[in-house]
């Protein structure tokens, strides 16, 4: 089954992490593994204090595992030291944050050419890719306004737009709703879909709410550190149209 | 990241906490100034020390008097330890020695018409040694060789000397060039002359007053001071020849007598004035000198304990303003500390994104600097103002410049604040580069 969709973006084996609060160990994960393969939208759903933030700060190469492997686009993750992982990030991974994240200086061209900034690309190139993509996420009139003069759901779209620039091989998103109205919520998670979708992206979404994890593929539902359940939604569909 | 790309960033970084920046630039601007004034005040004091031992004779000059210490310890051989002819000859032998030429000095008294001046100070010098003084003139020329008369070169102040009892301050209308001056050798007999009451019998004839030509007069106003202002210059043979026919038997005024009154056959001078060739032998050629057993003096070793002091006062001044400097570098590590507390969740965000360890560093690091290049080059600025404000007001006292700031002390110290800023912004770029990338994801 796994061959028939694609190579493996995302390997996870046996993935531990342990905190050690005063003198008790807290497990935040407790053995994980699973695969994610390419042009797939999963979520990860918990509630807090599941483990859900912890794995995918581990997937971004944010924190260390205490155990276990992460491999991303064929290389390992818990292996790298600190500058690999900001270079493995920048030229492999995208990132959308609850908060939104724009810098305050920067209009909405600039925060989104901001990570081929980093790479080194010249002003022109990087503010014409900058453009397309914001053309993508249907902001074609707030190209010059600065975050504060934008809605949150505006503000969000931008950040959508900054992690699909670089054209990463995979997308993380956390919470990416988390500071939204149930509507631009709503708005929000079709646009990710459609521009997942439309450029044959892999996107990681974690979330505590089950109705947004309804947009996605795949589903993994973890508790106390491990994987309960995989849902996929697809051969749900199927059934349902097979009925 | 494009070198031109962190610039943007930490400049519009920078425009973003104006007050902030314009304060800690204001200390790098006060520190910056505080220390090139210093500095500037410093190289003032050392150029018009040299122009001052210019003033006295250069640099390869050494004059040499009788040893006087040995004099009073020893006595009679203290006819040895006078300066005569054998040994300017002696000393013109020494290895490096380039002029050497006898000095003789003797008082006259000049008149024209109602003025007189009796602090004529005559120095008789060889016309070879009296060319290599380069002395400068306003007009006329050194007296020259085979003249056959006694001809005077004045000092440009020596006019100042001229007194009038019937023309009371009333400035010196003389022209020392065309104006014919009378001069009198024998000044003992002039005073005894003219204070004469009478009552010794016999009344003093008056010595006899001679006209001098005047060959020349040293360049440069009444008012402005040089090394030849107060001095009479003439050719040493003239002079003497001149004084041997008007003292005939008595003693020349300064010559020694033998116990019963009457002069030697020999003159002797007063000093020897020598001219070394190059200014790394007149320590040497000063202390063959000194072994012949005469005093010698130079500038070398004046220049040597001077430099050594201004050395020392620059150092102070420095010190002085390099506390100012600290004070700023401090503050700037203060303000980088601070933006640093500010843009962690931003610092984090650029992690997350992939912007590399040392593009961080290199952004706070630039932030750095750049407070240092402005608060540098505003301080130059204000540097160069102060430095004139001093030099206005100093000039009415003490006639130079005090403050001298050349180009390469502007560079330095714009350098030195570029220099120090980023030196204090060192320890917070390093934290900044090693914030948790997670601080982005925190929601708060």
């Amino acid at each position: 089954m796994a061959e028939e969709k694609g190579k493996a973006v995302i390997q996870v084996k046996d993935l531990y992490k342990i905190y050690r609060v005063g003198d008790s160990k807290v497990r935040a994960l407790n053995g994980v593994d699973f695969s994610i393969y390419k042009g797939e939208f999963c979520a990860i759903v918990g509630t807090s204090g599941s483990g859900k933030s912890t794995l995918l700060n581990m997937l971004a190469g944010l924190e260390k595992p205490t155990k276990g492997e992460i491999i991303i686009a064929g290389e390992h993750m818990e292996t790298k030291n600190e500058n690999q992982l900001v270079k493995f990030r920048r030229e492999h991974i995208g990132f959308i944050f609850q908060s939104f994240n724009l810098l305050g200086t920067m209009n909405a061209l600039e925060n989104v050419a901001l990570p081929l900034t980093f790479q080194g690309m010249d002003k022109e190139t990087r503010l014409a890719r900058a453009d397309k993509v914001l053309n993508l996420v249907n902001l074609k009139k707030h190209k010059k306004h600065k975050p504060n003069q934008m809605s949150g759901g505006q503000q969000q779209r931008v950040g959508v737009a900054r992690a699909l620039v670089v054209n990463p091989e995979i997308i993380f998103a956390d919470e990416p709703t988390g500071n939204l109205d149930s509507n631009t919520s709503e708005e929000v998670m079709n646009l990710m879909k459609r521009v997942v979708r439309e450029q044959n992206q892999t996107l990681v979404m974690v979330t505590h709410d089950n109705h947004l994890a309804s947009f996605a593929d795949r589903i993994f539902h973890i508790k106390d550190g491990k994987i309960i359940k995989i849902e996929d939604t697809r051969e749900k569909l199927k059934e349902q149209v097979n009925e | 990241m494009r070198f031109i790309d962190l610039w943007r960033m930490s400049s519009s970084n920078l425009w973003k906490r104006k007050m902030r920046t314009i304060l800690t630039v204001l200390g790098v601007v006060i520190g910056t100034a505080s220390i090139v004034v210093m500095i500037s005040l410093g190289l003032g004091l050392n150029k018009s020390m040299m122009k001052e031992i210019e003033e006295n004779g250069g640099l390869t000059t050494i004059t040499v008097y009788p040893d006087y210490s040995s004099d009073s310890m020893t006595g009679e051989d203290s006819t040895e330890k006078r300066l005569s002819d054998e040994l300017v000859e002696a000393i013109g032998e020494i290895e490096h020695v380039d002029i050497v030429s006898p000095v003789l000095n003797i008082n006259v008294i000049g008149r024209y018409g109602s003025y007189e001046n009796t602090y004529m100070n005559v120095n008789g010098m060889t016309l070879e040694a009296l060319e290599k003084m380069d002395i400068e003139l306003k007009e006329g020329a050194l007296p020259q060789k085979d003249a056959g008369v006694l001809q005077f070169v004045y000092g440009n102040q020596i006019i100042n000397d001229f007194y009038s009892s019937r023309e009371m301050g009333e400035a010196p209308d003389i022209d020392l060039m065309k104006d014919t001056i009378f001069i009198v050798f024998d000044s003992d007999a002039y005073w005894n002359s003219k204070y004469d009451d009478g009552e010794s019998g016999t009344p003093v004839k008056p010595p006899k007053k001679y006209l001098v030509e005047t060959a020349g007069v040293v360049a440069g106003g009444p008012e402005v001071y040089g090394q030849h202002s107060w001095n009479i210059y003439c050719d040493i043979d003239e002079l003497t020849k001149q004084l041997k026919k008007i003292f005939k038997n008595k003693a020349i005024p300064g010559q020694p007598t033998t116990t019963s009154g009457k002069p030697y056959k020999e003159l002797y001078y007063n000093s020897i004035y020598v001219n070394v060739d190059s200014i790394d032998h007149v320590a040497d050629v000063q202390k063959s000198i000194v072994e012949l057993g005469y005093q010698a003096e130079s500038n070398a070793e004046w220049v040597k304990s001077q430099q050594r002091q201004f050395g020392y006062i620059q150092a102070v001044l420095g010190g002085i303003g390099a506390v100012s400097m600290l004070v700023a570098a401090i503050s700037i590590a203060n303000t980088m500390m601070m933006s640093i507390y500010e843009r962690t969740k931003e610092i984090g965000i650029m992690k997350v994104l992939g912007c590399d360890l040392k593009n961080i560093q290199a952004l706070f690091l630039m932030e750095a600097g750049f407070i240092g290049l402005i608060g540098g080059m505003v301080g130059i600025v204000l540097s160069y103002s102060i430095s004139v404000v001093i030099n206005v007001v100093v000039k009415n006292i003490m006639q130079m410049q005090l403050s001298v700031i050349p180009v390469w002390l502007a560079g330095l110290a714009i350098c030195f604040a570029v220099l120090v800023g980023m030196a204090a912004g060192f320890f917070p770029s390093l934290r900044a580069m090693k914030l948790s990338p997670l601080a982005a994801i925190r929601n708060d």
